[in-house]
């Protein structure tokens, strides 16, 4: 293993008409660290997620996972090289089981063969006892094992968040973009998912969290950016990061102009 | 599970018997004819339901490829040549067509495709109409050479019954193991959400091309069969109207359930038949029957038995 | 030549006509309704009742149809849309499509299939510039789409129903939270839509005659310049029409008349391969 980040970002810029939403942004995110991305509403939190997944291309920067460049590739391609991520706004497969919503993103490297389908040849039966693996496991780190069977669409709201996860996890990635699991979690449920991010440092995921509640994050992140109208302007430890008086004054002249 | 898995299959085999022994009860052969395209009819709403029931792709393109499927067959069978070849020659003329239509079109969202769709089968259908001295004009080819393999084939409505009764078997047997496949998950994932499909690992522009171009397949072999045991084709089976009508069988039978299309098909073949002394008023019915079933059944008539079986069981 | 660019323009301005009774609805609900051209077909056909089996004058057989397609389209939206307003616009197709086959046949039981003509309710001698005919109906064609064209874009930017509408349309539930009388403004536009239609009707059957089975393919002319025009663009549904008419009356002179309805659709499917959302882009905003 090298010292090298696994995902480094640079001069991510993003513009939507005359906004510049994203502008020149960089990061080095080293591997299995939880690195939370934090910032006030409109700062360019989710934009930056969205260019770092693809789902929606940057104009110009360079991504690089591992030292492979991302820079618009199609979302696929992205996630086949390793990026997973969840939505703020879930978009689970309502229309499949819940295993089969974990199993969608666990044949990500499996190639499809239409005859192999067909036939139902020993490589296609193999292929699918792996992928079954793969999403059952994903869903018992999420505590999902129980409901495999069930219809995504009929579990709770924060189960469907966790299902999120699960399926994130399925396509097993180096690195994981959560874009805010926490919210519309009770505070039960956030503890659990802390616990459940917590574990999966361990197994040696790169996590990359997006939220907006900055005291969640600080006590589980090894390491924070703060994102102001689309620039970083600060980075560290949460420590640090707290102390920093661009941050607070943009969290707190935010907060005063809201007023 | 285990006993729920018996039922269905002692359900299935009541079914099979059912089916296969239907035609020794129907005396008359016009039954079994209609039986017979009620078959077809379902392979090609089968073939429907992967660009549309399950990738949510609107085509009303699928009566093109029913007829482009037929009409390859009428053409060939009739210049000579052997029938074996012309299964072949129908899939390879609808996927040859389903790309030229697919590929440059399935980026495009809802009302754009579906009127894409619409103008290829439009374009079809008067190339049949008009290219006469081939296909016939708007009279159709007469005497197509039936199905025979070796110097075998089936004689008589009865044993094209069974022949058609073994091919929407094996019809079937495709999509369910397509539906359990990754190709099939990934269908629905698109349909569902084409993002988190996408952010998933899904290509989901390669998943809608095959979606389609399966679909295409099923109607072109469709096509082969109608051509080659009906033995009379023309333009208007296979016009924008026959379209319409296929993805009424599709939503009216219940989107992306298997079931669902051989009983949509059933139902909207069989029904004009036993409803002709309505006359002109059928087709008013049917337009007012299409609109209450999508209205107050959203599921198509395979949720409707289900949604009663989940009544009964909370009643108890 | 001269002569084919007017027969042409008169052609294309019907079908610019229904594109614009199809905007009047997308631009409310964003739904494209699949029956307009059946709507223009009745509406063809309650002129004909009106002015020729009831002998009525021309004018007052207009008023007639007016009413009566305003009464038809707030009917046609309470079955077909309303049921379905928070469903899949996928399945409003298909009931625009089922309530086209069901006006369809219910015109068939009650004037027969035969085509009917009707009496253009202007008169007088036909124009002539130096070999080029225009008969005094194809101006009233282009007077008829030139006014209802002002009176569109008036009342899309300049009243108070045009904002209505277009909150509508931009967020149906925030259009409610926030007191427009929702149900009220989506009546209206189908009424306008479905009248839109029948004024195309009653400027067709002149031409043409009327036949239960003409809507089809009009209502389909329909939603090609739509495409072509970009779906909600005003004066995208006007040039696409007129573009649409033009392409259609020299293709039957210069290629064959066989393809006549072909041309339509390699047009729009051409143009959708190279600009996705149609020549002048889509006007509203996507619903999420």
């Amino acid at each position: 293993m090298s010292d090298r980040p696994i995902l480094t970002a640079r001069g991510v810029t993003k513009r939507f008409g005359g906004l510049v939403a994203l502008d020149g942004v960089d990061l080095d995110i080293p591997r299995g660290v939880v690195q939370a991305i934090i910032g006030p509403n409109g700062s360019g939190k989710t934009t930056l997620l969205n260019a770092l997944s693809g789902a929606s291309h940057a104009d110009a920067g360079s991504i690089q996972i591992d030292g492979r460049e991302l820079f618009r590739l199609k979302p696929h391609r992205i996630a086949r090289l390793g990026l997973a991520r969840t939505f703020q706004t879930i978009r689970i497969f309502n229309n499949l089981s819940v295993i089969e919503n974990v199993k969608v993103a666990g044949a990500c490297n499996t190639p499809i063969s239409l005859f192999g389908i067909v036939t139902e040849d020993a490589r296609q039966k193999q292929n699918e006892a792996e992928i079954e693996y793969r999403a059952r496991a994903a869903l018992e780190v999420v505590g999902l094992g129980g409901r495999a069977n069930d219809r995504a669409a009929q579990l709770p709201y924060a189960q469907q968040r966790l299902l999120e996860i699960a399926r994130a996890l399925a396509s097993k990635p180096d690195v994981l973009l959560l874009d805010e699991p926490a919210a519309g979690m009770n505070m039960t449920e956030s503890m659990k998912l802390l616990g459940t991010i917590a574990d999966l440092k361990t197994s040696g995921i790169t996590i990359l969290l997006v939220e907006h509640n900055v005291r969640l994050v600080m006590g589980i992140s090894d390491r924070v950016v703060v994102l102001d109208f689309g620039k970083k302007i600060a980075e560290g430890t949460p420590e640090e990061v707290q102390r920093n008086p661009r941050v607070i004054e943009a969290y707190l002249g935010r907060r005063h102009r809201h007023a | 599970m285990k006993t729920s898995r018996l039922k269905t299959r002692i359900a299935l085999a009541l079914f099979a018997i059912a089916v296969l022994t239907i035609p020794l009860a129907a005396r008359d052969g016009y039954i079994i004819q209609l039986l017979n395209i009620a078959m077809l009819n379902a392979i090609v709403v089968l073939g429907l339901n992967f660009a549309t029931g399950w990738t949510g792709q609107i085509n009303f393109g699928q009566a093109a490829f029913y007829g482009l499927g037929a009409y390859t067959t009428a053409i060939a069978t009739k210049a000579g040549l052997p029938w074996i070849s012309t299964p072949f020659l129908a899939v390879a003329v609808v996927v040859a067509a389903s790309l030229v239509l697919g590929l440059p079109t399935l980026r495009l969202r809802t009302y754009y495709l579906a009127m894409t769709t619409i103008g290829f089968g439009e374009i079809v259908r008067l190339i049949i109409v008009h290219w006469e001295p081939v296909t016939g004009g708007t009279s159709g080819l007469r005497a197509i050479p039936g199905i025979s393999l070796f110097g075998f084939g089936p004689q008589g409505q009865i044993q094209h019954y069974y022949v058609l009764i073994a091919v929407l078997a094996v019809a079937v047997l495709v999509a369910v193991r397509i539906r359990h496949s990754a190709l099939g998950r990934a269908m629905i994932a698109t349909k569902d959400s084409e993002i988190a499909a996408e952010q998933s690992g899904v290509d989901t522009t390669r998943t809608k091309l095959l979606a389609f171009i399966i679909g295409a397949i099923y109607a072109g072999l469709a096509g082969c069969l109608y051509a080659s045991s009906i033995r009379f084709i023309s333009p208007d089976s296979f016009s924008g109207i026959q379209a319409v009508l296929l993805m009424t069988m599709l939503i009216v039978g219940g989107m992306g359930s298997i079931a669902g299309c051989i009983i949509g098909a059933a139902a909207l073949t069989l029904l004009p038949e036993a409803l002709r002394f309505l006359g002109q008023w059928y087709l008013v019915l049917y337009g007012l029957g299409v609109i209450v079933v999508i209205v107050l059944a959203p599921g198509g008539l395979a949720s409707i038995a289900s949604t009663i079986r989940l009544r009964l069981a909370g009643a108890r | 030549m001269g002569q084919l660019v007017i027969n042409g323009l008169a052609l294309g301005s019907i079908y610019a006509l229904v594109a614009l009774g199809l905007l009047l609805i997308f631009n409310t609900v964003q739904i494209v309704n699949f029956a307009q051209g059946q709507l223009l077909m009745l509406g063809a056909f309650i002129g004909i009742s009106s002015a020729v089996t009831h002998e009525l004058p021309v004018a007052i057989a207009w008023i007639i149809t007016m009413v009566a397609m305003a009464f038809v389209g707030i009917v046609f939206m309470v079955l077909v849309y309303f049921p379905l307003r928070r469903r899949p616009p996928f399945l409003v197709i298909l009931t625009t499509i089922a309530m086209g086959i069901v006006l369809e046949n219910l015109t068939l039981i009650i004037w027969g299939p035969l085509p009917v003509s009707m009496p253009s309710p202007v008169h007088g001698a036909p124009l002539r510039f130096s070999g080029v005919v225009i008969s005094m109906h194809q101006i009233f064609i282009f007077v008829t789409l030139a006014v209802i064209l002002l009176l569109q874009f008036l009342l899309l930017t300049k009243t108070r129903f045009g904002i209505l509408m277009q909150a509508t349309a931009q967020d149906l539930h925030t259009a409610r939270l926030v007191g427009i009388p929702v149900n009220r403004t989506i009546a209206v536009a189908f009424a306008l839509g479905a009248m839109l239609s029948g004024v195309a009707g009653l400027l067709v059957a002149p031409i043409f005659l009327a036949e239960p089975t003409m809507g089809g393919s009009l209502g389909l002319k329909g939603f090609v310049v739509s495409v072509i025009g970009g779906f909600g663009n005003l004066p995208g549904a006007v040039i696409g029409g007129l573009f649409l008419g033009l392409i259609e009356t020299f293709g039957a002179r210069y290629i064959s008349s066989n393809f006549r309805d072909a041309y339509a659709f390699i047009v729009m499917i051409a143009v959708l391969v190279a600009w996705p959302r149609g020549l002048f882009g889509e006007k509203s905003s996507e619903k999420v």
